[in-house]
C-alpha cells in the first residue's frame, strides 16, 4: 500500500509500530502512520479507535510506549517546544477560559505560536461569523471551535493538525471549513485531518489511513482504496440473465421482474457488463463506492 | 422534579469516595473529643478551672464562643460547635457548586437535560445528597456519645445541631449557584457570606455583644445549647432558614436560562494582550487572589480592633497565668491572642494558596492546558506560571492580614505582619505537597492536597488536646513556625529556612514529575 513517496524521508509525520496502553486498555497497538509534506492527509476511525491518543503522541503531550515516531523530522517529545513553533493544533473537544472573550483567545495563542497576520484574523472572523467580543463560557461549541480554527488558519504554520474539527459546524460552515483548507494546501502547507465524517475526508484529502483498534488497516490515496470496494449496479433488463447470480464477485443480487440491483467487485465488472449486455439492458446505473460504504465495509469485517 | 433520583444515583456515583470519608471523619470527632475531655478534665473542678481560663481568652471566644455549661458535654459542644460547622458548612458548599454550576459551565447539564430530567431535578438533587449527608453524620455521631456516658437527648440535639450548620450553607450555596455563570465565582460568593457569617458570630462573642449570635447560622448551631438547657426550637429557626434559601433559590432557577446567571455576561474586548502563560495566569490569578486579600484584610482589621482593649480589659490574674504559660513570663494578652488567632487564620490562608496551586491540573483536567501546550510553551513553563501565584499569592495574603490587623491595632504593622509572614514557610509546604502531587498523582491531586490540609488540621485540634505529639504532632508544619510575638524561638531563621528548603524541594520534585509523565485530561 505504499505509495512511492513514502519512502523518501521528508514526510511531515512518520509513525512506525506505535504502542500505546492504559492500565490494560491498548489504545494503539502498532499503528502506522506516514503524512507526505504538503499534503492534506485524512485520519478516519470510528470513536475510540486510537486517533486523538495518536494526536497526542504527536504533540508529545503523551509518550508512545513502542514504536517511532518523527514529526518535521524531530522527536515530538523530546523537542515538542521547538516543533510547536510550527505547527497548529484544533482539539476535538475545544475547551476554553470562561472568562476571557474569544478575540482575547485567539491572540493569546496566535502571540503564543509566534503571532498570527492580522488582516487574515478579521476576514477568518467574518467568514466563520464569530463574534470577538463574547466571554469564551457563552459560546457554543461550535464556537469554541471556530476560535481554535480561526487561530489555527491565521497562523503560519507549515502542518495544521486537526482533530474532528468541524463536529460542531453546521453545514455552512464546514463549506468555510472546507476553503480554508484547500486554500492551505495551495500555499503549500501540510494538514493532519482526523474525522470520522467521510464525506469531508473524500472532498479534501489526498490521502487516507483508516485506522480501527489503534491499527491501521489501509493506508493510500482515494483511488489506491477504491480497488476494495464493490460499485453498485442498478438494471431494467429486456431478458433474463441468469448466469448472473453464479459469477464471482456479485454481491447482494436482488432480481424484482426485469429490476436487478447488485454490488459488483471491481474486477468482476468486465464480466458483469457483458452478461447484462447479452441479456439486453434498458436502463443502467452504476454508482462509484462512496467512502462511506468503503468504511463500513471495513468495520463490517473487522466486527464480525 | 422528574429524573432527581437519576440525578442522585449520579451524586453518590461520583462522589463514592469523598462523601464516606467526609462523613466518617465528622461523625466520629464528637465521641472522641468526649472521651479525650473526660479523660483530661477527670472531675469537675479541673472542668470549671478549664472553662474559666477558656472563656477569659477571647481568642477562644471568637473562634468557639461562650461555654454554657462545664460538663463533659457541654466543654465537646463548645469545642466542636464552629469548627464542625466550618468544615459541614464548607463541604457543603462545595459539594452544592460541585453539582450544580460547575455541571452547567462545563456543558454536561446540557447534555442531560436532553434527556428526561426535569427542571428543577438538577437542584433538588444536589440539595437531597447534600442535606442527607450532613442529617448521617450528625446521626452517626450520636451513639458513641451516648455509649461514652453522655445523655441520650443532648447528644441527639448536639448530633442535629452539627448537621445544620452543613444545611445552612448547602442552602446558601443553592442560592449563589444561580446568580453567576461562573462556578468559582458562586463557590466565591458562599465562602465570603460563610466568612461574614462567621465573623459576626465572633464579634458577637469576643465583643460582649451576644444578641448579635442570633442573626447568624454559626450563632444558632451554638445557641441549640445541647447538654446545656437543650433549646431545641431553635432548629426550628434553622430550618425556616434552610427552607427559605431553598425555595429562593428553585424560585430563581426558573427565572434563567440553563448555563445562564441571573447576572448577564457583559461583552468584552475584541483583541487581547496577554503575553504568553504569564500574562494568561496572572489573568485567571488576579481576581481570587483579590477577593482573598480583601477579606483577608478585613478579617485583620476586625482582629485589630477587637484587641485593641483586651490589655486593660482582661488584667486578671487569671488570665495573666494563661498568657505567661502559653506566652513567657510578662507576655502581653493582645499577643497571645494574635498568636492563637493568626495560627488559625494561617490555615485559611494555606487554603487560599492550594487553590492557586491546584489551577495548573485544573487546567489540565478541563483540556485548556492542551490547547496552550500544542504552542510553543513548554510544559515547565506553564507550570511555573501557576506555581508563581501560589508561591507569591500567600505573601500578599499574609501581609494583607498583618498590615490590617497591626494598623487596626496599634499602628505597629511591622511587628504583625512579621508574625504573620512567619507562616509563609508553612504555607509554602502545603503549597509543595500540591505540587508534588500534580506531578505525580494527577488525577487525586486536588482531593488529596485538600485531605493533607485537613489532616494538618486535624492534628492541630488533636495537639490541643494533647492526643497528638511527639512525631505525629511533628508532621503538622504549622506546628514548626515560631510563635514571633511572643519570642518564642530564640532564632527564627533555622526552623524558617529549614521549612522554606523543605517547600523547594517537594515542587522541584513534582516538576520534575510533571515533565515526564503524559498529560491527563480528564475526558
Amino acid at each position: 500500500m505504499s505509495s512511492p513517496a513514502h519512502t523518501a524521508g521528508h514526510a511531515a509525520v512518520r509513525a512506525d509500530g506505535l504502542v500505546k496502553t492504559f492500565g490494560r486498555t491498548r489504545a494503539l497497538d502498532g499503528l502506522d502512520l506516514t503524512v507526505e509534506t504538503g499534503e492534506v492527509h485524512g485520519f478516519l476511525g470510528p470513536n475510540g479507535a486510537g486517533k486523538t491518543t495518536t494526536i497526542r503522541i504527536l504533540l508529545g503531550q503523551m509518550r508512545a510506549d513502542g514504536g517511532r515516531i518523527a514529526l518535521l523530522g524531530g522527536d515530538p517529545w523530546r523537542d515538542a517546544t521547538e516543533l510547536h513553533r510550527r505547527l497548529a493544533y484544533v482539539p476535538g473537544d475545544v475547551t476554553l477560559w470562561p472568562s476571557l472573550t474569544g478575540g482575547e483567545v485567539i491572540d493569546l495563542l496566535g502571540r503564543a505560536r509566534g503571532g498570527l497576520d492580522p488582516r487574515r484574523r478579521a476576514e477568518l472572523l467574518e467568514r466563520f461569523e464569530l463574534d470577538p467580543r463574547k466571554k469564551c463560557r457563552t459560546y457554543s461549541k461550535g464556537n469554541r471551535q471556530k476560535v481554535a480554527l480561526v487561530a489555527a488558519f491565521a497562523s503560519d504554520a507549515e502542518l495544521l493538525v486537526l482533530d474532528e474539527p468541524t463536529s460542531g459546524l453546521d453545514p455552512l460552515m464546514e463549506a468555510v471549513f472546507n476553503e480554508c483548507v484547500l486554500r492551505e494546501k495551495r500555499a503549500g502547507r501540510t494538514v493532519l485531518l482526523s474525522s470520522h465524517i467521510l464525506s469531508e475526508v473524500e472532498t479534501l484529502c489526498d490521502r487516507v489511513s483508516i485506522i480501527r483498534a489503534g491499527r491501521t488497516v489501509e493506508s493510500g490515496s482515494l483511488a489506491d482504496l477504491r480497488h476494495l470496494t464493490r460499485t453498485s449496479v442498478t438494471a431494467e433488463l429486456i431478458g433474463p440473465a441468469p448466469g448472473l447470480a453464479t459469477l464471482p464477485g456479485v454481491h447482494d443480487l436482488t432480481v424484482d421482474g426485469a429490476r436487478l440491483r447488485c454490488q459488483v467487485d471491481g474486477d468482476a465488472l468486465t464480466a458483469v457488463l457483458a452478461e447484462l449486455a447479452g441479456a439486453g439492458v434498458r436502463t443502467l446505473t452504476t454508482q462509484p463506492p462512496t467512502l462511506e460504504e468503503l468504511f463500513l465495509r471495513h468495520y463490517e469485517g473487522a466486527a464480525r | 422534579m422528574t429524573g432527581t433520583w437519576v440525578l442522585i444515583r449520579l451524586i453518590l456515583r461520583r462522589d463514592r469516595v469523598l462523601l464516606p470519608v467526609w462523613i466518617a471523619i465528622s461523625a466520629l470527632m464528637p465521641a472522641s473529643i468526649a472521651s479525650a475531655t473526660a479523660d483530661l478534665y477527670a472531675g469537675q473542678a479541673a472542668r470549671d478551672a478549664f472553662a474559666a481560663a477558656s472563656v477569659s481568652n477571647p481568642a477562644q471566644l471568637a473562634m468557639r464562643g461562650p461555654i454554657y455549661d462545664a460538663s463533659v458535654g457541654g466543654l465537646t459542644a463548645w469545642t466542636l460547635g464552629s469548627s464542625l460547622a466550618l468544615i459541614g458548612g464548607l463541604v457543603s458548599i462545595l459539594l452544592m457548586t460541585r453539582h450544580t454550576r460547575v455541571e452547567e459551565e462545563t456543558g454536561r447539564r446540557e447534555l442531560l437535560s436532553s434527556g428526561v430530567i426535569g427542571r428543577h431535578a438538577p437542584l433538588a438533587a444536589a440539595l437531597a445528597v447534600v442535606l442527607a449527608a450532613n442529617l448521617l453524620l450528625g446521626l452517626l455521631s450520636v451513639p458513641a456519645l451516648v455509649a461514652g456516658g453522655l445523655p441520650a437527648g443532648s447528644s441527639l440535639l448536639f448530633g442535629l445541631s452539627i448537621a445544620a450548620g452543613g444545611w445552612a450553607f448547602a442552602a446558601v450555596a443553592a442560592v449563589t449557584a444561580q446568580l453567576t455563570a461562573s462556578s468559582g465565582a458562586a463557590r466565591g460568593i458562599a465562602i465570603a457570606i460563610g466568612g461574614l457569617l462567621f465573623a459576626l458570630r465572633s464579634l458577637a462573642d469576643a465583643g460582649g455583644i451576644g444578641r448579635l449570635a442570633w442573626l447568624t447560622p454559626f450563632g444558632w448551631v451554638r445557641l441549640t445549647r445541647p447538654y446545656a438547657g437543650d433549646q431545641w426550637w431553635v432548629l426550628g429557626l434553622i430550618a425556616v432558614f434552610v427552607a427559605a434559601l431553598a425555595a429562593a433559590a428553585f424560585a430563581l432557577s426558573i427565572r434563567r436560562d440553563v448555563a445562564g446567571g441571573l447576572v448577564a455576561v457583559r461583552p468584552g474586548p475584541a483583541t487581547g494582550a496577554l503575553r504568553g502563560p504569564f500574562g494568561l495566569a496572572a489573568r485567571l490569578h488576579r481576581g481570587p487572589l483579590a477577593g482573598f486579600a480583601i477579606g483577608f484584610g478585613l478579617m485583620g482589621a476586625l482582629l485589630g480592633v477587637a484587641a485593641r482593649g483586651l490589655d486593660t480589659q482582661l488584667d486578671t490574674p487569671q488570665f495573666q497565668e494563661l498568657a505567661a504559660t502559653i506566652g513567657g513570663a510578662g507576655a502581653r494578652v493582645s499577643d497571645v491572642f494574635f498568636t492563637f488567632v493568626m495560627y488559625v487564620l494561617s490555615q485559611l490562608v494555606t487554603g487560599a494558596a492550594l487553590v492557586s496551586a491546584l489551577r495548573a491540573r485544573g487546567e489540565e483536567a478541563a483540556g485548556r492546558a492542551e490547547l496552550l501546550l500544542s504552542t510553543p510553551v513548554g510544559r515547565l513553563r506553564w507550570a511555573l506560571s501557576h506555581l508563581a501565584f501560589a508561591v507569591v499569592g500567600p505573601v500578599l495574603l499574609l501581609a494583607a492580614l498583618g498590615a490590617a490587623a497591626g494598623l487596626a491595632y496599634d499602628g505597629d504593622v511591622a511587628r504583625v505582619t512579621g508574625a504573620t509572614l512567619a507562616y509563609l514557610p508553612a504555607v509554602w509546604i502545603v503549597v509543595g505537597i500540591a505540587t508534588l502531587l500534580f506531578g505525580l498523582l494527577p488525577r487525586s491531586a486536588a482531593p488529596a492536597s485538600w485531605t493533607v490540609l485537613g489532616l494538618f488540621l486535624v492534628v492541630d485540634l488533636l495537639a490541643e488536646f494533647k492526643l497528638a505529639t511527639g512525631v505525629v504532632l511533628d508532621l503538622s508544619p504549622f506546628v514548626h513556625v515560631p510563635a514571633m510575638l511572643l519570642g518564642g524561638a530564640s532564632s527564627p531563621v533555622v526552623p524558617l529556612l529549614g521549612l522554606t528548603v523543605a517547600a523547594v524541594i517537594l515542587a522541584a520534585a513534582g516538576l520534575a514529575f510533571l515533565r515526564r509523565r503524559d498529560l491527563m485530561p480528564s475526558a
